[in-house]
């Protein structure tokens, strides 16, 4: 297991009443074994950032423990911060630099050398390597996120949310990428409220809701073990499918 | 130096804050333009424009306006009192002397009229003296009569130096204030805001590198410009600076360190752009009055006083000036230094207690 959690807990103030305090993650606790896509799905709200930020040593764990590739993360966020890579939701990044120097900073603060080119090539961006980060389309500023989040050859990749607001080509481009990534054997934490990107891409999902974990298992069991009727119905593809057949798989941005 | 994940993070930052150019520029052309018009000035007064009304049309009369006249001070406009009197509502004149009638040379007081805009009141109340004064010599000239004091000013400090040279150090410790509190505070509110700063912490990098990553980058970038203002100064207006230029910059450097850990503080408190540009007007605006740079500190009532002394602005200043102008030595301002010193350690103590750096999502 190269991500061990139990019993995480985060209590925020409750905003309605000073004197209460609400959990946003309400004992999770997660098993995900070194080369899996695992999975976080759940309505907004549900606790799955805080449960990645916790994961990550960007927020406090309140109560719980949490262990990535055997290094606790409470006592040593740092340590555990050189092994993860993480593409955060929000992706700005700062002005007047372009995506080369942008990765060469990210390089350097995990004290690290790497070819720009190359990881931009990764991601299919090096005809953009002189562009400003924020002069990117939505697909593009993603999949250099996640060509950041690579700087340091990390052994799990968490991504949030990442194809929020991606038209389909460039969802389907990303997937490929992330299955890509996969297959060198990096494990990948993603969450996600797309249930056919979950469906689609994870050997494994948890489902959260209310800050508790309500089920976890692969796609193929969750759908037999909760939607076991309409499984037989479904011999087609989707829409989504459809609007890819017609409109083609090459990127518009 | 740049190889550490700091030092490059510091290299960063130079080049981000040197990029923006615009910023560049414009926190330039402020400081240029005030020396400018100071330089250019040089403390001269500018004749003050009165109007004159002679109704006597006398010998007296004429003898009296020439002698006016030659007083640099003022500059002698005659006309009809209707024409005259429009000008001063225009505010063209700041003030009109009437002479009557009947003026002559007996022992009889002749009563000159003075037309004011009483907008103009604190004006005319320091003009006032200097025209009765005038006045005065002017009647002693044509009775032939003697003086019996004469005021001469001298400087007991005894220095060379023109009103320029006095207003420097004051702009120079303003400048550096505008310059560190805009960029620190700013800085860290709108990293914060777009979730650059948790981009960051993703990284192993520490607050404490990150904070002095982005001190050391802001303390080379405020310098550069203090630099260009100071040399604009000495060479461009020819001001002169007496103490050591070496003590000056050992001043503005820890000037510098002490509005940035104070810039920080506002960073810390304020959780959007707007609070913090309300913040840091709060904190520079009252300064900007009570400091001594541009208002002489025993204009201010009795109470603040005490608490104007020890503003951050006021410390920066009086050391900048006593070495700049005085020529002391750090020693002798040390006092200051010690003030200083005090505020960084608010400033820090503040940045750090209030900016929750595990929550840098805000």
């Amino acid at each position: 297991m190269i991500i061990n959690a139990s019993n995480l807990v985060k209590s925020y103030e409750d905003p309605k009443d000073k004197s209460k305090t609400f959990n946003a993650v309400d004992g999770v606790s997660l098993s995900i074994s070194s080369g899996e896509i695992y999975g976080i799905l759940g309505p907004n709200g549900a606790g799955k950032t805080t449960t990645l930020e916790m994961l990550e040593g960007l927020k406090d764990i309140d109560q719980g423990t949490a262990f990535i590739n055997q290094i606790d993360v409470s006592l040593n966020p740092y340590k555990v911060k050189e092994i993860i890579g993480v593409q955060l939701q929000a992706n700005e990044f700062f002005d007047n630099m372009n995506l080369v120097e942008l990765l060469n900073l990210f390089s350097a603060l995990y004290n690290k050398k790497n070819d720009p080119i190359e990881l931009l090539n990764k991601v299919n961006l090096a005809d953009k390597a002189l562009a400003e980060a924020n002069e990117l389309s939505g697909g593009q500023k993603q999949r250099f996120s996640i060509a950041c989040a690579l700087v340091n050859e990390p052994l799990v990749l968490f991504l949030d949310e990442p194809t929020t607001g991606l038209d389909p080509q460039a969802k389907r481009s990303l997937w490929d990428l992330i299955l890509d990534l996969n297959k060198s054997g990096m494990t990948i934490v993603i969450t996600t409220h797309n249930m056919e990107e979950a469906e689609y891409l994870c050997h494994r999902i948890a489902i959260m809701d209310y800050g508790k974990l309500i089920a976890e298992d692969s796609p193929k069991n969750l759908i037999l073990k909760h939607a076991p009727d309409k499984v037989s119905e479904v011999v087609h593809g989707n829409m989504e499918d459809v609007f890819i057949a017609l409109t083609g798989h090459g990127l518009r941005d | 130096m740049f190889n550490s994940p700091r030092g490059y993070l510091t290299k960063v930052f130079i080049q981000i804050f040197l990029r923006n150019r615009q910023y560049i520029i414009f926190s330039l052309l402020l400081p240029v333009v005030i020396l400018g018009i100071v330089g250019l000035n040089d403390g001269e007064v500018d004749p003050v424009e009165i109007g004159l009304v002679d109704n006597s049309n006398s010998v007296l009369s004429k003898n009296f306006i020439t002698k006016l006249s030659d007083n640099p001070l003022f500059t002698i406009i005659e006309g009809d009192e209707e024409d005259l009197k429009e000008d001063l509502i225009n505010g063209d004149l700041m003030m009109i002397l009437v002479i009557p009638l009947d003026m002559q040379a007996s022992n009889k007081t002749n009563n000159i009229k003075l037309l004011v805009d009483k907008s103009q009141i604190q004006f005319i109340e320091t003009i006032k003296p200097v025209l009765n004064q005038t006045l005065l010599s002017i009647e002693r000239e044509i009775t032939q009569e003697q003086a019996m004091f004469e005021l001469t000013i001298e400087d007991v400090k005894s220095r060379s130096q023109g009103y320029l040279d006095f207003l420097l150090p004051g702009i120079m410790a303003f400048m550096l204030m505008n310059l560190s509190i805009a960029g620190s505070g700013f800085n860290v509110v709108e990293f914060r805001r777009r979730g650059i700063l948790k981009r960051l912490f993703v990284t192993p990098i520490k607050p404490i590198d990150f904070v002095s990553a982005i001190v050391v980058a802001r303390m080379i970038i405020v310098l550069g410009q203090l630099t260009a203002i100071f040399g604009f100064a000495l060479f461009i207006l020819d001001a002169n600076i007496v103490g050591s230029i070496l003590y000056l910059y050992l001043v503005i450097m820890l000037g510098i360190l002490m509005f940035l850990t104070l810039g920080f503080s506002i960073g810390s408190l304020a959780k959007t752009q707007e609070t913090v540009g309300i913040l840091a007007s709060i904190f520079i605006y009252p300064q900007l009055v009570m400091s001594g740079v541009f208002f002489p500190l025993e204009t201010l009532p009795e109470y603040i006083q005490p608490v104007a002394q020890v503003l951050p602005l006021t410390l920066v200043a009086d050391a900048m000036r006593s070495i700049a102008s005085d020529g002391l030595t750090l020693f002798q301002v040390h006092p200051d230094l010690l003030g200083m010193g005090i505020w960084i350690i608010i400033g820090t103590l503040i940045s750090t207690k209030l900016f929750v750096w595990k929550e840098v999502a805000g």
